[in-house]
């Protein structure tokens, strides 16, 4: 039986999205099935603008060049390759509202939809995680 | 040891998750049988591979070190490989070859599998003839000779076997298990 990963992501740090998408595209390349719901927060990974400059922790600001080091992939470079890799994101329709944002907000290729579209995908999931 | 591959992929100086982003994208390529190497010198790639390879049904063969630098070895899985039946009727275990080794009895291992799968652990003398390869070989070994053919899992050998009785060889045995579950002695070159 193949592998099915449900992911919340709702903080919007680099940290955050480092540890979103590194699991997701490293799923996804391991044959697996995964989907992603952001939510409050979390909806800055995947915001148009805001994706490509997501801010480090508070005193965390040194990281930056050990990311560079590490040759770390940038945000939006593994954002592109999960989706290529077949990830599918939920953006949550509900925070748009609240914080008055729309699909065109986002980058392309997203769904949006309530917490039963993310049910509806993470019930028969065997890995549940939350950002 | 020098390896026989199909195909390099340079992933040195990538973190993850890119190494096995990349090995997908390179076994996409590749044809079930084929071998890859992937250079890389991130260390958490050890684990990765051997994980990768257990969730994906690929063939981790082993890794060499040089330097910095992990050189990984995975053969392309054949969906078909666990399935298909095997028709050769004259086989033999894993353990009554061991015995036929232990007991120094006079008897040609060859081993079918890619030169790669051969380098990491191969039965001591056994003879290495890649099952692509043994229509154009078959004429080193004698037609008299009792010979031992084995492979991964008993699926190559099994053509081999059928391959070899079909050129005139009289006295060709298969090893059904083969060397994913052999307990007896290895060596490795």
């Amino acid at each position: 039986m193949s592998t099915k990963v449900a992911i919340i992501a709702s903080n919007g740090g680099l940290f955050d999205a480092y540890k979103v998408f590194n699991i997701a595209t490293a799923s996804a390349a391991t044959d697996a099935e995964v989907g992603i719901f952001f939510t409050f927060e979390g909806l800055n990974l995947i915001h148009k603008q805001a994706h490509q400059q997501l801010p480090l922790p508070e005193g965390k600001e040194h990281f930056a060049e050990g990311f560079k080091n590490a040759n770390v992939p940038a945000i939006p470079e593994l954002v592109s390759m999960a989706q290529e890799l077949g990830v599918k994101i939920i953006a949550c329709q509900m925070t748009m509202d609240v914080m008055n944002l729309t699909k065109e907000d986002f980058i392309d290729g997203i769904e949006v939809g309530g917490a039963v579209t993310f049910l509806d995908f993470a019930k028969d999931a065997n890995i549940n995680l939350s950002f | 040891m020098t390896i026989k591959v199909d195909k390099v992929l340079d992933a040195k100086g990538l973190a993850c998750p890119m190494p096995i982003v990349k090995t997908k994208r390179a076994m996409d390529e590749l044809t079930s049988g084929q071998v890859v190497e992937v250079q890389s010198t991130d260390k958490g790639s050890l684990a990765d591979m051997q994980g990768w390879t257990k969730n994906t049904g690929h063939q981790y063969l082993g890794t060499i070190t040089e330097g910095d630098v992990l050189k990984h070895y995975i053969r392309k899985a054949n969906p078909n490989e666990l399935k298909e039946e095997m028709t050769y009727l004259h086989t033999v275990s894993n353990e009554e070859l061991l015995q036929m080794v232990e007991s120094s009895a006079e008897i040609t291992i060859v081993d079918v599998r890619e030169p790669a799968e051969y380098s990491f652990n191969h039965i001591p003398h056994a003879v290495s003839i890649p099952f692509g390869e043994l229509e154009n070989r078959m004429n080193k070994l004698n037609t008299e000779q009792h010979i031992h053919v084995i492979c991964h899992t008993g699926h190559r050998s099994d053509m081999a076997c059928q391959m070899l009785a079909d050129k005139g060889f009289k006295n060709v045995t298969n090893v059904i298990e083969g060397m994913s579950v052999w307990t007896g002695p290895t060596d490795n070159n």
